[in-house]
């Protein structure tokens, strides 16, 4: 029994670490991948206002695709743990297993396809 | 005799609109549904990535082109620049460093980090796009 508690605590801690590290790279880096794709690439503002566009952004280097891994990733998991958690606080409680469920879903399920579409390019040699 | 039993777990029950009760509450839950744009963000961007792996390039860029994902993504930008101020803020409040006698005051950490946040975009952009 308190092995398991031990278990269920020690997982508890690191899916709130991973989720206070998505926090970070929320707030660091996803307001700079917005601004290149919301903003200056469909106005042609700086840095897209010359030959290149956010498919360089992807694909241009291994950096930029890790760049996008990390914050694309990170800002997921926040996101949709944040917002599962905080449905709990509306009301919403006792359906809070089935929240859970689905969310991890959902990250599982965006994670393995965004890592499937980076993987892929860089063995094709689209990521240069 | 069960742990859960020995410890019953309190739980003050609140009704759905508990938030709504003063200014700080209400804020408070608008920050935490601040995540809802931050993860759609995300979704929406993987979806950009399959319309390039399944079509071609240029379906990836004609759909960050339209105009609802823009007008998507400018108010996912608000939010997530919400999200960062609230975050650099509460970051302050949780672990104010000690500086002789004093510590540091939230607002500070805020400050800082946005500062940081600044030099941070720069880099990526230079090292990403302009390099």
């Amino acid at each position: 029994m308190k092995a398991e508690t031990h278990k269920v605590a020690r997982l508890h801690a690191m899916l709130w670490g991973i989720f206070s590290l998505g926090g970070m790279i929320a707030a660091f880096l996803l307001p700079v991948l917005i601004y290149m794709t919301a903003i200056a690439y469909p106005y042609s503002l700086w840095p897209f206002n010359g030959a290149r566009d956010p498919s360089f952004l992807v694909t241009g280097h291994l950096l930029g695709a890790l760049f996008i891994f990390v914050t694309i990733a990170g800002s997921l998991y926040h996101g949709i743990f944040r917002f599962q958690s905080a449905l709990t606080e509306v009301g919403l409680l006792k359906y809070r297993r089935a929240l859970e469920a689905v969310g991890y879903f959902i990250i599982f399920v965006g994670i393995i396809a965004l890592a499937y579409y980076l993987v892929t390019w860089y063995l094709n040699g689209t990521i240069t | 005799m069960e742990d859960n039993k020995r410890y019953p777990e309190l739980r003050r029950r609140l009704s759905p609109g508990w938030w709504t009760a003063n200014r700080h509450y209400t804020m408070y839950m608008v920050r935490e549904w601040t995540s809802l744009f931050v993860a759609l963000y995300s979704l929406i961007f993987i979806y950009g990535l399959s319309l390039w792996a399944m079509g071609s390039r240029a379906d990836f860029l004609s759909f960050l082109k339209n105009p609802a994902i823009v007008g998507f993504s400018l108010i996912a930008l608000v939010f997530t620049m919400y999200h960062a101020a609230t975050w650099f803020y509460l970051l302050g409040a949780i672990a104010p460093v000690k500086i002789g006698r004093s510590r540091t005051k939230p607002w500070q950490a805020l400050v800082l980090n946005l500062i940081l946040l600044v030099i941070i975009s720069y880099l990526a952009i230079w090292l990403l796009v302009l390099r």
